[in-house]
């Protein structure tokens, strides 16, 4: 819709600051005195004014900014990809030239920041115009584009041929130095909202960033909206949000961050390699085999990774089941196994809840209980309270409890172990794959079987075509 | 005829529309100066007079039910036009609003851009309200309190198109339009339009069009022979 995109103007362009910033060094450079010097152009018998080379435009910026030339140019180009200068000898071409070829501004109305989106009716009248005064010579593109416009906005038809005949009657009224002008500035700025395939568009964005400021502030203030009581009590209320977020300092945040690459650099398949080798290079595949969850020895670096912190502990499932050894050891298996009905009651099915606490109850926390484990009094009386209403986090507490005990008391122990350091000592490490010789004797490449094959089936595939069922 | 009325009035206000599209365009440019603020006042005035006579004109038959399916369809064809029509001007309007409070005039800290249009517009204007020629009258300062009366205007025009929605119920997928695809190409019988050609130069294509190829071979047979002609006259005598 023709009306539509000006009231969403004000936060359009505030979402495009690139924009503004233009239009400022463009407004700068109109200065008489400091901006840029205009020359005069000469056709056969018109002279059209306000034309500018590229090399005064490069002059100028280098002046005005101080910045190199490479800069310069860089920023002209963007000037002129945008569409706020557009050349004079040959419009197809949006670029800056650094020699005598002219240049000169284009209308305030036609710069990017006010007539954003190019409507479509603007589109058709335009095109229909271009085809009276080229007498059916338009472009492939224009063509298509022509045809998809006749076909989606066909209702208005009649107001496209009246209009584009009316606006060519009305630039007829103008001299004629003035009439190519006006039809030079409205080609480049369809140039740039439409642009030939084959162009690169200026005009797409990337994902949007900062989705809670595009979604936060709907009403755009323009001349035509106030700010009412509704407007300011939500500014209020987001703002009170954002004192109430924790916050941390970024020393503590970055020192965490370094000690974290650090550590974790060389575990990284990534950033130091895998051993034996990189499957997806290679195609030997022999590394997830010895990195499986269940592998029988365990590689070097993964009981390395034993050590960095309790949690990567227990979340591998042979580092749990080595802990839960040493701890038979040690008498205090019952903590481990507690944790283990915990965790399964927390994300267990919700029917198995009240079962399921029972048999907790029964098995760890009842007075005389076979495994019974050494909570506190005040977790105790807490936890035995909310047995009586059994949920799924009804142990949380407990839990808390067990799992910083074996943290603050049993992981230093186990890791200073002869457990530990046997199987430290005892973990593979792989030997890397030698690159071989002569590269073009590479391991023959199979396509992986279609998974909804089965295997018995697989040798009668080539016969016929009733392998699948 | 109630028709043959709404189509005239519905082409002065596409005329006006046109216009006023033309003279928005140089708004903030180096044409821009009070006249043009005042021509476009003159224009967007004229425009607006109309778009309330068409719709007064128009309503009445859409909204009365007994009518026959043709003539039906034939005002509502008028009704899409004159409300895309509308829409034009309004979006025009508020581009203008925006244009004229960002480059206000005689003001020397904000220059005017410089895009090489000079010259006045008077012509254009007097196009738009069908007079032979233009008289200035504006004072100063015109053009800041031509931006208040600019405001209050489009919001009366908001309204009207917000209330002729809600008035008369046209769908726009049943409108079909008269004039088919390429349809500008035909001469219309009034206006000399195939005599128009608004010469780019930067857009000279190729050597030159067909047609004046063509003339150019046969003006040039035609000279060959009467050259030939004459010196066989010449060798004879």
């Amino acid at each position: 819709m023709a009306a539509g995109p000006a009231s969403h103007g004000g936060l359009r362009r505030a979402q495009r600051p690139h924009l503004s910033k233009m239009e400022r060094m463009v407004v700068s450079m109109q200065d008489p005195d400091q901006g840029v010097k205009m020359r005069s152009q000469r056709l056969l018998i018109t002279v059209i004014p306000h034309a500018v080379t590229g090399n005064d435009i490069m002059e100028w910026l280098i002046h005005k900014y101080c910045i190199t030339e490479e800069e310069a140019l860089h920023l002209g180009t963007l000037l002129v990809r945008h569409g706020y200068l557009y050349p004079l000898r040959d419009p197809c071409h949006l670029e800056l030239r650094l020699d005598e070829t002219p240049y000169r501004f284009q209308t305030p109305y036609f710069w990017m920041s006010t007539l954003w989106p190019a409507a479509e009716l603007d589109y058709a009248i335009y095109l229909a115009k271009k085809n009276i005064r080229k007498r059916g010579g338009l472009f492939d593109h224009e063509k298509e584009h022509y045809d998809q416009l006749h076909r989606k906005i066909s209702h208005t038809w009649d107001l496209v041929v009246m209009q584009a005949r009316e606006q060519l009657w009305a630039a007829k009224q103008r001299r004629k130095g003035d009439r190519l002008v006006i039809a030079c500035q409205e080609q480049t700025y369809w140039l740039v909202n439409r642009p030939p395939p084959g162009v690169p568009s200026v005009l797409e964005q990337g994902p949007e960033r900062n989705s809670c400021t595009a979604g936060r502030v709907q009403m755009p203030t323009g001349p035509f909206q106030t700010k009412t009581v509704d407007f300011y009590r939500r500014e209020v209320e987001c703002l009170r949000k954002a004192l109430g977020r924790a916050r941390v300092k970024s020393s503590v945040c970055l020192e965490a961050y370094l000690k974290f690459s650090s550590q974790r650099g060389p575990h990284d398949p990534i950033m130091s390699g895998c051993l034996p080798s990189n499957p997806w290079v290679t195609d030997n595949d022999t590394y997830w085999a010895m990195n499986a969850p269940s592998a029988a020895v365990p590689t070097r670096l993964r009981v390395e990774q034993w050590a960095f912190s309790f949690r990567e502990l227990l979340e591998d499932p042979v580092g749990r089941a080595h802990f839960m050894d040493f701890l038979s050891k040690e008498f205090s298996a019952e903590n481990l196994s507690f944790w283990e009905a915990c965790e399964e009651l927390r994300h267990g099915g919700q029917a198995q809840v009240p079962a399921l606490v029972d048999a907790v109850y029964q098995q760890f926390l009842a007075p005389g209980a076979a495994r019974w484990v050494n909570i506190d009094s005040r977790t105790m009386e807490r936890t035995l309270v909310g047995l009586g209403r059994p949920h799924r986090h009804v142990l949380d507490d407990a839990q808390l409890h067990i799992y910083m005990l074996m943290k603050k008391d049993s992981y230093p122990r186990f890791l200073k172990s002869d457990l530990y350091k046997d199987l430290l000592a005892e973990a593979v490490v792989p030997p890397k794959t030698k690159r071989r010789v002569f590269p073009f004797m590479r391991k023959p490449r199979h396509s992986s079987p279609s998974p909804a094959l089965l295997p018995a089936s697989a040798s009668r595939e080539p016969s016929g075509g009733d392998g699948e069922a | 005829m109630a028709k043959e009325e709404c189509k005239a009035l519905l082409d002065a206000l596409n005329k006006a529309t046109a216009c006023y599209h033309h003279l928005v365009l140089t708004i903030g440019g180096s044409a821009d100066s009070q006249n043009l603020r005042e021509e476009l006042q003159k224009t967007r005035q004229k425009a607006q007079e109309l778009a309330v006579a068409i719709r007064g004109r128009l309503t009445p038959p859409l909204r009365d039910r007994g009518l026959g399916a043709e003539e039906r369809a034939e005002f509502e064809r008028l009704w899409v036009a004159f409300s895309s029509c509308l829409d034009l001007l309004e979006a025009d309007m508020r581009r203008a609003l925006t244009l004229g409070t960002e480059f206000p005039l005689n003001k020397p800290l904000r220059p005017l851009v410089r895009t090489g249009v000079e010259g006045g517009a008077a012509n254009v204007a007097a196009r738009a309200l069908s007079a032979r020629s233009l008289r200035h009258e504006a004072e100063r300062g015109f053009d800041v309190e031509d931006l208040h009366q600019l405001e209050r205007e489009i919001l009366q025009v908001g309204e009207m198109i917000h209330d002729m929605e809600m008035k008369v119920n046209v769908p726009r997928w049943t409108v079909q339009a008269r004039q088919a695809a390429g349809a500008e190409l035909l001469a219309r019988p009034s206006a000399g339009v195939s005599s128009m050609r608004c010469v780019s130069v930067e857009q000279r294509m190729g050597p030159c069009d067909p047609s004046k190829a063509l003339a150019a071979t046969i003006f040039s047979a035609v000279l060959l022979a009467a050259v030939a002609l004459a010196v066989c006259v010449a060798k004879l005598s």
